[in-house]
């Protein structure tokens, strides 16, 4: 285990290494010059040269990413003042270090999306299970296709919906915002409900089939009727046996749901005007904010990198024949 | 995501050239004082929501200085407002604020010279804020001299001196501030351009000082500005947010600009950037001294994210915690037009104008035919482009380039007949065409990104070709298009531009976009316009020292300018249209702000 | 009354096309001690029929008519618990593909002490040792160790020991193994069987050993049932059906086979034509439409009409008469099964 979380660490860093020279290099094959959004109003050449300078931007962009590059491993010295490694920069547009900026939008978008999967994963394979138990009955069809209406809905089309009728017009749900989990769990809880709730709708459809199919799938296995020619009980055979053989094409899943999940954090922190990592990218590319763009890019690739090992791990947990070969 | 590309328009601007943003003070007959409404409903096309007659705005004496501010009828202290915004502001350090939101933040922060007041009976003035009074001029116009009130003192409990306000001017020549005006530096140094840097290059941080002949302080007390040229509008450039006062034993350089000491009525307890800001009272503040700031509500707690949508749907709804916000700079969503036609909302609704005038400017160079430039301003469908910018709750038909909220503005001042016929006349501008033997003229559009923008553009296009000329569109991203039609080798004819004025005086509007010495990359003579008239006119009526008659002669260039050589095609007037909530008292929209005043709001408590 | 006594079995299967049959009227008996074999292709219905002795069928969507008595206990209509408590207890099954029919997820000594856990109610530490007792006795070298392997870390034929393990571990006095060789290979197949017999004897159970494969029948059964489209259509001790098969398909079974002993170079002659469709089977003789003697019936349309009967103890489901069959078995049959040119 320790060196298979080494090897795949030694792989993350270097996805994390490319991804920031593609990002880096990208961000400038387009011509522009983010120095243009922080000259003010009389932006003559000269005015134009001392952004520039005081943004770092004169220098060629090659040796720009290596001093970013040294700013992360050994930290750097800016005007603003010193920034210890990892130094992801000081921002384009407030100056502040993009560090502070990230740690303090991430728990919005960890809570959105952890919050959100916990909810629509408990709702969507707690009803899947439900509908494999009782295949082929009502419930079961009516589930069936009540997934298939909800899941092909979009969250910039429920969100609004959602929030005139549950928050405006009935009052039934809190108004979403973020709350800190450290400072006020209730609050917190109570801001992300209805979001959660939205991502549920969608996702939950989603897991809702999957889980059924899979388990129905299982429930055909062979190791399964073996398991029920010993005698054992319907929940054990079931939980033990289909569901455990269900889990590997689920956890598939959701390690590439938590991959779009993050990338679709942007739309549903602008539809319930949650301050998150999504929305800091488009901030940061609307306003050529190269290090917080950089920073942004690095940490959603951290996470989908992390998620992708977390996901290895877990099908080493359910699948002796993945962790003995 | 309509919204976010719908404000650029006017941020991506903002942020440079165009956030140019302060407004004229001026009064809109409907501004009214006590809770709810007030304001005229958004209008658009409607011209007959624009003022008749627009009064210029008088600079206070000692008397009208002096604390407390009048109170606003029926108001209370007390309480907490919740403040909706969408952009969380990128400076605090009051000398790099230029943007409209940064600056509704920095009002209720800090205090300068000078500032402007909305009576209750509507009327405005310039009172003196630190200072007396509104300033004391003489060898004409070329020295002012202000005086400081006792008791000001930042929120770290200590006093506030001319050596503060010495401070707060030298470090505006220092280079790591490059977002504010520059209108007062510029005039102090004689230059144009970046060149006021060279007087002070490193500003005071390297024990350099401004001499005495430029900026003197005899006293703890007393600020004297001395100018080569006459600079009438001195009072009005201190109004400024960018030259509100900073401490100078409290500067901490490029730092300051994430944690200022703060002059006025509050201070920033908590700043979140990108979340949320919470103001409290600043214990240091005495009313006594603040002729212009009611200062009623305890708190505001300000979050940011909240796209106009988001905005116009809770203050709408007016539901729990949002009867208790407002938003200071988020409109309504053209898409929410139907919905705040309900009375109750509108009731809840505060109406203005921004100062931004759009026009489509024609290249100079390029289009030389006068005929030709007449044919496109005929040829314009000015119901199309305003159409794409949210139709009535946007904007209103312009027919100069003198915002409504400027003095001297003339209502029914129309000279191609655009107000009369909104569709446009392309019969007329075929006409003019075949008189210049020029059908099928070709056209070099530019414009951005933004859907607003392209949709503007696609109207005006059509019309054009319609009217004979062929048209090439071609567009650049948004940030980037300020940039590209600054360039004096543009290669472009005809290219939307924003302007606002700085302040209520059209010298912050004609100089900047009609004098041809300035033509330079990255000036804003987008037209290249280079008139002997022109120049000469302009120079004549900054000198004037009368406001009331510079504010006539730069509506009679501005006239002989759009008739003699058709420089840009005046397209619409933008409107703001302010939400609350039921719970907050005291809205008016304030023409100077151009938004809603946010020192006379007030909670409303059970 | 016999240990295990299969009345007149009938299972069908709902389908969107219809009502499957696919077992449709079988009766054998099974003595302690003694082992049926149930031969048949595939599709005949001789696992579909075992699987209902053990209640497996999904009663939502299988009908089961008839009677399955096991030690005097009606099995069809019991409930879920009461099977529950037989299954793996008094009558357990092993499966043709060890390597799926063993959970991959959990290890042998688990999925071996499980059954013997719960029907025994033993402790976590006596089930365990019992699990390495019974790898022991079916053959399992390193019993200790490889307990806690998993099934994939054992071959195939270890994996069938383990399977039978598991089956025994409560005593059963009902083993029904379904094609326990077919996956492996021909030696291991041996030894497969040879332990089955070894087994019983020391145990004394009752196995119904289903296969193709007669001659996987002759090694091990004591009788021999010869399933067909759902139905017993001969019935016999190995010696008598091995020996002078009565029906044609038996016959034809014999012929498509090869042999291990005498001529090997025999031709193999597969039966022409494919069982008939269970959704509709025939009125008559469900073997008649592939039946190369069907002509020789008087009159012939008896077997396209009417369903032949088995008789109770040996004989065969057919139309032809006891003298037509053993002359057109010793003509026909049994020079082309003796490899004699022709």
């Amino acid at each position: 285990m320790l060196r298979f979380l080494f090897r795949r660490s030694l792989g993350a860093v270097a996805i994390l290494l490319i991804i920031s020279a593609v990002t880096f290099f990208l961000f400038y094959a387009i011509p522009r010059n983010p120095a243009l959004l922080a000259c003010g109003k009389v932006c003559t050449p000269d005015q134009l040269a001392i952004v520039e300078r005081n943004l770092g931007i004169d220098k060629p962009v090659p040796v720009q990413y290596w001093e970013y590059m040294i700013g992360i491993f050994a930290g750097r010295d800016f005007a603003a003042g010193p920034c210890p490694a990892p130094c992801l920069g000081f921002s384009f547009a407030d100056n502040r270090p993009v560090l502070d900026t990230i740690l303090d939008r991430l728990p919005t978008t960890v809570s959105l999306t952890l919050g959100g999967a916990v909810v629509f994963l408990f709702l969507g394979l707690g009803l899947g299970m439900l509908a494999a138990w009782r295949r082929g009955t009502l419930l079961d069809k009516v589930m069936s296709s009540t997934s298939l209406v909800l899941s092909s809905m979009q969250i910039y089309f429920l969100g609004p919906l959602a929030l005139a009728l549950f928050v405006y017009q009935t009052q039934l749900l809190p108004q979403p915002q973020y709350v800190p989990l450290t400072e006020d769990p209730l609050g917190w809880f109570k801001g992300l409900l209805l979001p959660w709730l939205v991502l549920s709708t969608i996702f939950t459809a989603n897991y809702t089939r999957m889980a059924r199919a899979t388990l129905i799938e299982q429930l055909q296995e062979e190791h399964v009727r073996t398991a029920r020619a010993k005698g054992m009980s319907r929940p054990t055979v079931f939980f033990r046996y289909a569901w455990r053989g269900s889990l590997i094409p689920i956890v598939t899943i959701i390690g590439i749901d938590m991959g779009s999940l993050f990338g679709g954090a942007m739309v549903t922190e602008y539809t319930f005007a949650l301050p998150g990592l999504g929305r800091l990218a488009v901030e940061s590319v609307t306003k050529s904010n190269l290090p917080m763009l950089m920073g942004v890019m690095l940490f959603a690739a951290l996470m989908i990198v992390l998620f992708n090992i977390v996901v290895d791990a877990a099908y080493a947990l359910i699948d002796p024949r993945v962790r003995l070969s | 995501m309509t919204i976010t590309t719908r404000r650029r328009t006017l941020s991506g601007r903002g942020t440079r050239a165009a956030s140019l943003a302060l407004a004229g003070a001026l009064l809109l007959g409907a501004c009214s004082s006590g809770g709810g409404g007030g304001g005229d409903t958004p209008g658009g096309g409607d011209r007959d929501t624009a003022p008749e007659t627009l009064q210029t705005i008088e600079f206070a004496d000692a008397a009208g200085s002096t604390g407390p501010a009048e109170e606003v009828p029926g108001a209370r202290s007390g309480g907490t407002i919740r403040v909706l915004q969408e952009t969380s502001p990128d400076h605090l350090d009051p000398a790099q604020i230029y943007v409209a939101h940064e600056m509704t933040i920095a009002r209720l922060l800090h205090r300068g010279l000078t500032t402007t007041r909305l009576h209750n009976d509507g009327s405005y003035s310039v009172v003196g804020d630190l200072a007396t009074d509104a300033g004391t001029v003489s060898d004409e116009g070329r020295t002012w001299t202000y005086t400081l009130k006792d008791d000001i003192y930042f929120n770290d409990g200590s006093p506030i001196t001319s050596a503060d306000i010495r401070h707060t001017f030298e470090r505006q020549f220092a280079e790591f501030i490059t977002q504010g005006p520059t209108f007062i530096q510029s005039w102090l140094a004689d230059a144009e351009g970046a060149a006021y840097r060279e007087l002070l290059p490193d500003g005071p941080y390297e024990g350099d000082h401004l001499p005495d002949s430029v900026l003197e302080t005899p006293d703890e007390k007393t600020i004297v500005f001395h100018f080569a040229q006459p600079q009438n509008d001195l009072p009005y450039a201190l109004t400024l947010p960018g030259y509100f006062a900073v401490s100078r034993e409290g500067d901490t350089k490029e730092n300051y600009d994430q944690d200022p000491l703060t002059s006025g009525p509050y201070q920033i307890e908590d700043f979140r950037p990108g979340r949320s800001m919470t103001l409290t009272r600043n214990e240091h503040w005495v009313p006594g001294t603040d002729a212009a700031r009611n200062a009623y509500p305890d708190r505001y707690e300000i979050t940011f994210g909240h796209s106009q949508d988001d905005s116009t749907g809770r203050l709408t709804a007016d539901n729990g915690d949002n009867q208790y916000a407002i938003s200071f700079n988020n409109g309504i969503d053209a898409g929410s037009a139907e919905v705040v036609q309900d009375p109750a909302v509108q009731e809840r609704m505060v109406s203005g104008y921004q100062v931004f005038v759009a026009s489509l400017v024609i290249n100079q160079d390029t289009v030389t035919d006068k005929r030709v430039r007449e044919a496109i301003a005929h040829a314009i469908p000015l119901n199309g482009v305003l159409n794409a910018y949210g139709g009535a709750i946007g904007g209103a038909y312009a027919g100069g380039f003198i915002s409504p909220l400027l003095p001297g503005y003339e209502h029914d001042y129309d000279p191609y007949g655009k107000l009369a016929l909104p569709q446009g006349d392309t019969e007329r501008a075929r006409q003019l065409l075949e008189e210049a033997d020029a059908v099928g003229y070709e056209l070099n559009y530019l414009h951005h990104v933004a859907p607003e923008d392209q949709q503007a553009a696609v109207a005006i296009a059509d019309a054009l070709e319609t009217a004979g000329f062929s048209v090439n569109r071609s567009e650049v991203p948004t940030e980037q298009y300020y940039d590209t039609i600054g360039q004096v080798d543009n290669g472009y004819d005809i290219y939307r531009s924003n302007w606002g004025h700085d302040w209520l005086s059209a010298a912050t509007v004609i100089p900047a976009q009609y004098d041809g010495r300035t033509i330079q990359d990255g000036a804003s003579n987008y037209s290249h316009i280079n008139q002997d008239y022109i120049n000469e006119e302009i120079d004549r009526i900054l000198l004037l020292s009368d406001a009331d008659e510079a504010a006539t002669a730069w509506f009679e260039l501005q006239k002989r300018i759009l008739e003699e050589d058709l420089p840009a095609v005046p397209l619409f007037y933008y409107k703001q249209n302010i939400l609350h909530g039921s719970r907050i008292g005291g809205a008016v929209f304030n023409n100077d702000f151009s938004t809603v005043d946010m020192h006379r709001l007030y909670v409303i408590q059970d | 009354m016999s240990y295990l006594s299969v009345r007149d079995l009938r299972v069908h299967f709902g389908t969107e096309d219809g009502v499957v049959k696919a077992v449709d009227g079988l009766s054998f008996d099974l003595e302690r001690g003694r082992t049926l074999g149930i031969v048949g292709e595939s599709g005949s219905g001789k696992s579909v029929a075992n699987q209902a002795v053990l209640g497996l069928h999904n009663p939502r969507t299988t009908t089961i008519a008839g009677g399955i008595e096991l030690d005097g206990q009606q099995l069809i209509g019991a409930g879920e618990r009461q099977l529950q408590r037989l299954r793996g207890n008094k009558a357990a099954m092993i499966f043709q593909d060890p390597l799926t029919a063993l959970s991959p997820y959990y290890t042998i000594g688990r999925q071996i002490a499980e059954p013997y856990r719960k029907h025994r109610g033993a402790g976590k530490r006596e089930a365990r040792e019992r699990a390495i007792e019974m790898l022991g006795k079916v053959g399992i070298p390193n019993p200790r160790q490889r307990v806690d392997d998993y099934p994939h870390q054992f071959s195939g034929g270890m994996r069938q020991r383990a399977m039978i393990a598991m089956a025994l571990v409560c005593d059963p006095d009902l083993l029904i193994a379904d094609e326990p060789t077919t996956a492996l290979d021909v030696t291991v197949q041996a030894q497969i069987l040879d332990l089955l017999r070894d087994l019983q004897q020391e145990f004394g159970s009752a196995i119904i050993l289903i296969t193709h494969d007669l001659g996987v029948v002759s090694q091990v059964s004591d009788d021999v049932l010869v399933m067909y489209a759902g139905r017993a259509v001969e019935r016999g001790t190995v010696r008598e059906v091995l020996r002078r098969p009565q029906h044609p398909y038996t016959w034809g079974l014999l012929g498509s086979m090869p042999r291990l002993t005498g001529d090997t170079e025999r031709e193999l002659l597969p039966i022409p034509g494919s069982p008939p469709s269970l959704l509709h089977p025939p009125a008559g003789c469900p073997f008649a439409p592939r039946c190369a003697h069907r002509d020789a019936v008087d009159p012939p349309e008896r077997c396209t009409e009417e369903r032949p009967a088995l008789p109770d103890g040996r004989g065969a489901a057919c139309h032809l008469d006891a003298g037509q069959r053993r002359t057109l078995f010793d003509v026909h049959v049994r020079p082309r099964l003796e490899g004699q040119p022709r």
